[in-house]
């Protein structure tokens, strides 16, 4: 079962193509009480120490398929299930070093059936985690 | 003597489950304390939800069955601003609210509760609640399946939106169609323990919520005939049994005054450490059985002097 925490130790990793470090992954808790419409994930930010690395370039990795910023705002029938965690894919060339890292994630989620005002909300985590190599 | 029926609200476990909890392990706790109803949360309790597996559906039953539980509410959404540029029609509403009745019925609830969107901060629902319920009452007839709006907190009883669903009623003549009433509207402290995902921008701008809008009692008069099913909200109760925001030494008598004899489905919102839900409803369902036998005994007196 997964950490307590949004942010998962397990899954902190650099990601490879061809060769070549492009990015790395942070593992994330589905972080509300019912599966979430990706459409109504507005955004999930990324910081690491002093770079915040913004969700449009960000995409979500969910069960196999991934999903971008654009490809989320408009996914009405994918759920993001409860207990289940998914991978957010950040763009960083050559990736982070190993070692342990301060890591902070926004997720701006829509709540049809809550006020305007608070509309999205803002669910925050931060925690340090560790990347192995 | 009729009397309440006691249910459990997975959303209880919220954060439990996931982590600490699977869905068997939610529902061995429910049924533990003596509960005999279950509600559960559609997208959040059903696997591959809307559509879970044969497997999945009979072993849900199983469970059920084994633990001597009867399926109560399930809860849905009619996400009604379901992208930042397209707002539900009536006919996507419907849509989304008869494919709830289905798996309600393959799962054999009694009722759901279509939570919509809203257009402002007293919760009003979006206008095509009214048309999306209208096209969708034919098949909940069918299917002996009631649709419960909840009103909730900051929602009063005496409210346009309530008045809004009660003129529904009355208009359609439907007998499908009903209040729930979430025992928060009665918080009457301010919150101390929230478990429903505060953020500092919700704990500066929504004050009303969190200090409890205090709808009197009384008030249950007014709709209890609307009303057969109850979420039996809570957020701390104490190890002398005193619950620290919801008056149920008030609440109880009215209800047991009311003939009120549906399920009282408990929903712990409070402090979300692991595991604190399973003793926090364990308190809640003594603590109001022990208010209703107490009214009980005081009544049965009166009977037997009268």
């Amino acid at each position: 079962m997964a950490e307590r925490t949004t942010i998962q130790s397990s899954g902190f990793a650099n990601v490879s193509h061809e060769g070549t470090i492009t990015g790395f992954r942070v593992r994330l808790r589905q972080p509300n009480y019912r599966g979430l419409r990706l459409s109504l994930i507005e955004g999930i930010d990324v910081t690491v120490g002093d770079t915040t690395y913004p969700a449009e370039s960000n995409c979500l990795m969910l069960d196999g398929a991934a999903y971008t910023h654009a490809q989320m705002a408009e996914e009405i029938a994918t759920r993001w299930p409860v207990g289940v965690c998914a991978d957010v894919h950040v763009p960083a060339p050559g990736g982070l070093q190993p070692g342990v890292h301060d890591v902070a994630v926004t997720l701006r989620l829509r709540h049809p059936y809550f006020p305007p005002q608070f509309q999205p909300v803002f669910v925050r985590d931060q925690r340090h985690i560790t990347i192995i190599r | 003597m009729s009397g309440f029926q006691y249910g459990v609200s997975l959303y209880s476990y919220t954060d439990d489950f996931g982590t600490v909890m699977d869905l068997e392990e939610a529902l061995e706790h429910a049924a533990d304390t003596g509960a005999t109803g279950i509600e559960i949360l559609g997208e959040t309790h059903v696997a591959a939800y809307p559509e879970p597996s044969s497997a999945w559906v009979d072993h849900w039953h199983a469970t059920i069955d084994r633990l001597g539980m009867r399926p109560t509410n399930m809860a849905s959404w009619v996400d009604t601003r379901v992208t930042l540029t397209h707002t539900m029609t009536e006919e996507e509403g419907a849509a989304q609210i008869m494919q709830d009745l289905r798996l309600a019925h393959r799962l054999g609830f009694a009722f759901i509760r279509p939570k919509f969107g809203v257009v402002d901060e007293e919760l009003t629902p979006h206008p095509i609640w009214r048309g999306a319920v209208a096209r969708a009452l034919d098949l909940a007839a069918q299917l002996d399946i009631v649709i419960l709006p909840e009103i909730h907190a900051p929602t009063p009883i005496r409210h346009p939106v309530t008045e809004g669903y009660v003129d529904f009623i009355q208009k359609t003549g439907t007998k499908h169609f009903g209040l729930m009433i979430d025992t928060g509207i009665f918080q009457d402290r301010p919150l101390t323990h929230w478990g429903g995902g505060i953020t500092d921008e919700i704990r500066k701008g929504a004050l009303s919520f969190l200090n409890g809008i205090a709808v009197p009692v009384e008030h249950l008069i007014d709709v209890i005939q609307y009303v057969p099913f109850i979420q039996a909200k809570f957020h701390h109760i104490d190890e002398t049994l005193h619950d620290h925001h919801i008056p149920w030494d008030r609440l109880v008598p009215m209800l047991k005054k009311l003939n009120y004899n549906g399920f009282l489905s408990s929903e712990y919102e409070g402090e979300r450490a692991p595991w604190v839900a399973i003793e926090q409803v364990r308190r809640q369902h003594c603590l109001i059985r022990k208010l209703e036998a107490e009214y009980d005994a005081a009544h049965a007196q009166e009977n037997a002097h009268g």
